[in-house]
């Protein structure tokens, strides 16, 4: 049975990217386009693993993490965030990485894998 | 200016002088017309004849008497006249002197009736519509911040999925590429990388000026992170076949923000190997300096000629015009380390000789700054510091400090060296003492940024390349 990602991001080219990459490596992907689309989904599809943007119009991303504290959360961010901050933002069980935007194509598919399948 | 202000006809008609004429001339005739009244009156109340000879006596008298009185009156006006006038320009003189401190609220108010309340209500304005230029001047830099704050993130954002395609092109996520395809993809990608890299570096400044720098300090030991930052550039080094010396002396732990620290020194580091040759050394120095600890990084690459020391901090500027394109990079990032080094207290110059290599300084504090200032980056260094050596002449050499310094401008002589020589050559032919000399070199010191090394070690700066042309020699 292939892992569930949900990708969650309010631009479209980002989606589709993560999308393209994560299917052609053996993943079943879906896309939310902000926070209230992404509880309907993870409720409807109940994912592996969420990449979860952490700067998007809508629900903000600390209410968005605590209605589903059994979800994986990997957060995805183009604002650069210092390494305390980070620490701070991945203290909750459930969110297992933070990855740097613009990322590096092979390294996001190492820690998927890493992730989902050890 | 309206130059029919300033006509004879306005002068002598001015309020200030119809007063002042009128006082003058009241304080002199006054006592002149009373006293010959009283001498007529007295001398036409007697026959003629009777009494001539005592009233000559009189005349002469009076006369005397008149003079007298005048010279006293004169004197007494004469000061109420000198207060008069002073007052309002002790008054305007101090308001002059709390506008140049930047307090444009100051007001003046003069109720002479005058030329001076005039002037002071002038100066009202004036004062005000400074205050209004200053206010207009901080929207508009606090905009030119924010804008190039916003306008980074933008940019940023699209570089997400262009270099997520990017990457799949070439890693075969759509089928093989052939080698014009692949060469194509590199210039892209080459280029999106150098593209991002100035988006950061933007996203960096933007943080400085607007002293939204984070620091995260944290108890450590300072060789750590040199030798981490050593061991990181070691790779780079290697290339050119570049040994890098570190040389740490006994500092004690301190709370620094390590990765900031490390930026910095990878920075100058990334730099010397830029610029030196191959088969050469980089040394690598930290020692402890009264409230603070002075990293130096020396090469022995092409150097720097004076006016290249000074603007080598301003954004942008690349010694030669060719040199981006040689070297890389964004030429941002001694912008950076100035504005991560300022935001600490610290100071950041370097001292070269073409031909010789450069040494760069800086230094951080013991103790961390935690409220950060902001730090205006994107100025012109040059000016700065330009304007900053015009004052210290002014202030030495007096009046004749402003053409002095304009004579070593036009000769583009304002470089460390060609100013501390040119302090030589005024003590040795006496124009100004010894003592007033080595004040001047200090403060020339401190406006390259080295007044700790200036005052404490003397032999600690430049020398090391003077003693280089007499090994040489």
């Amino acid at each position: 049975m292939p892992k569930v990602v949900l990708i969650v991001d309010d631009e479209e080219d980002v989606r589709e990217s993560v999308r393209m990459i994560l299917s052609a490596n053996g993943f079943t992907v879906d896309t939310a386009v902000d926070g209230d689309d992404c509880l309907r989904k993870v409720n409807q599809i109940k994912p592996d693993l969420v990449l979860l943007d952490i700067m998007m119009p809508g629900k903000p991303v600390s209410e968005i993490i605590k209605e589903i504290p059994n979800t994986k959360i990997a957060f995805m961010s183009v604002v650069r965030i210092s390494d305390a901050r980070k620490r701070g933002l991945c203290s909750q069980p459930n969110i297992v990485d933070f990855f740097q935007k613009p990322f590096n194509v092979s390294d996001l598919v190492d820690r998927v894998e890493f992730i989902l399948n050890g | 200016m309206d130059a029919k202000k300033f006509s004879l006809k306005s002068l002598i008609f001015s309020k200030i002088n119809r007063k002042l004429s009128f006082l003058v001339i009241s304080a002199l005739l006054a006592p002149a017309l009373g006293i010959y009244l009283f001498y007529y009156i007295l001398s036409s109340s007697f026959p003629s004849g009777v009494f001539s000879e005592q009233a000559e006596l009189l005349r002469t008298t009076a006369v005397f008497i008149i003079i007298f009185i005048s010279i006293i009156n004169a004197g007494v006006i004469g000061l109420f006249v000198t207060r008069s006038i002073s007052k309002p320009i002790k008054e305007l003189h101090k308001a002059t002197l709390e506008l140049e401190k930047g307090n444009y609220d100051t007001k003046l108010d003069i109720k002479t009736g005058d030329e001076f309340s005039e002037l002071g209500k002038a100066f009202n304005l004036t004062s005000k519509a400074l205050g209004r230029l200053e206010q207009e001047r901080r929207e508009i830099d606090n905009a030119k911040t924010e804008f190039l704050s916003i306008t980074s993130h933008e940019l940023r954002s699209p570089m997400t999925p262009m270099k997520a395609q990017l990457q799949m092109l070439q890693e075969g996520y759509f089928g093989k590429l052939n080698k014009k395809q692949k060469v194509s993809l590199e210039i892209i990608t080459r280029n999106s990388d150098r593209l991002d890299n100035i988006i950061v570096d933007f996203l960096e400044i933007s943080r400085i000026e607007a002293a939204r720098l984070k620091f995260n300090f944290k108890e450590t030991d300072i060789s750590d992170i040199i030798d981490e930052t050593t061991k990181f550039m070691e790779g780079f080094a290697k290339e050119k076949n570049i040994n890098l010396v570190v040389n740490i002396d006994k500092i004690p732990k301190i709370e620094v923000d390590s990765d900031r620290l490390s930026q910095v020194l990878r920075n100058l580091i990334g730099n010397a190997i830029k610029f030196s040759e191959e088969n050469s050394k980089i040394e690598i120095d930290a020692k402890l300096q009264n409230d603070f600890i002075l990293f130096s990084v020396r090469d022995y690459g092409c150097g720097l000629n004076s006016e290249n020391q000074i603007r080598v901090f301003e954004p942008f500027y690349q010694v030669e015009n060719s040199s981006r394109r040689k070297h890389g990079g964004t030429g941002l990032g001694l912008a950076i380390c100035r504005g991560i080094v300022e935001a600490q207290k610290g100071k950041i110059w370097v001292e070269s000789k073409e031909g010789k290599g450069s040494k760069f300084f800086f230094t951080i504090p013991l103790e961390p700054v935690r409220n950060i200032e902001p730090i205006k980056v994107l100025f012109s260094s040059k000016k700065l510091i330009e304007r900053k050596i015009c004052e210290e002449f002014k202030s030495i050499l007096g009046p004749l400090g402003y053409s002095e310094f304009n004579d070593l401008k036009s000769k583009n002589s304002l470089g460390k060296d060609d100013l501390l020589n040119y302090i030589d050559s005024l003590t040795d032919l006496h124009i100004i003492p010894l003592e007033k000399g080595m004040n001047f070199k200090n403060k020339i010191g401190g406006i390259f940024g080295e007044e700790k090394t200036v005052i404490n070690n003397e032999n600690d700066s430049m020398c090391d390349f003077e003693d280089e042309v007499l090994v040489r020699n």
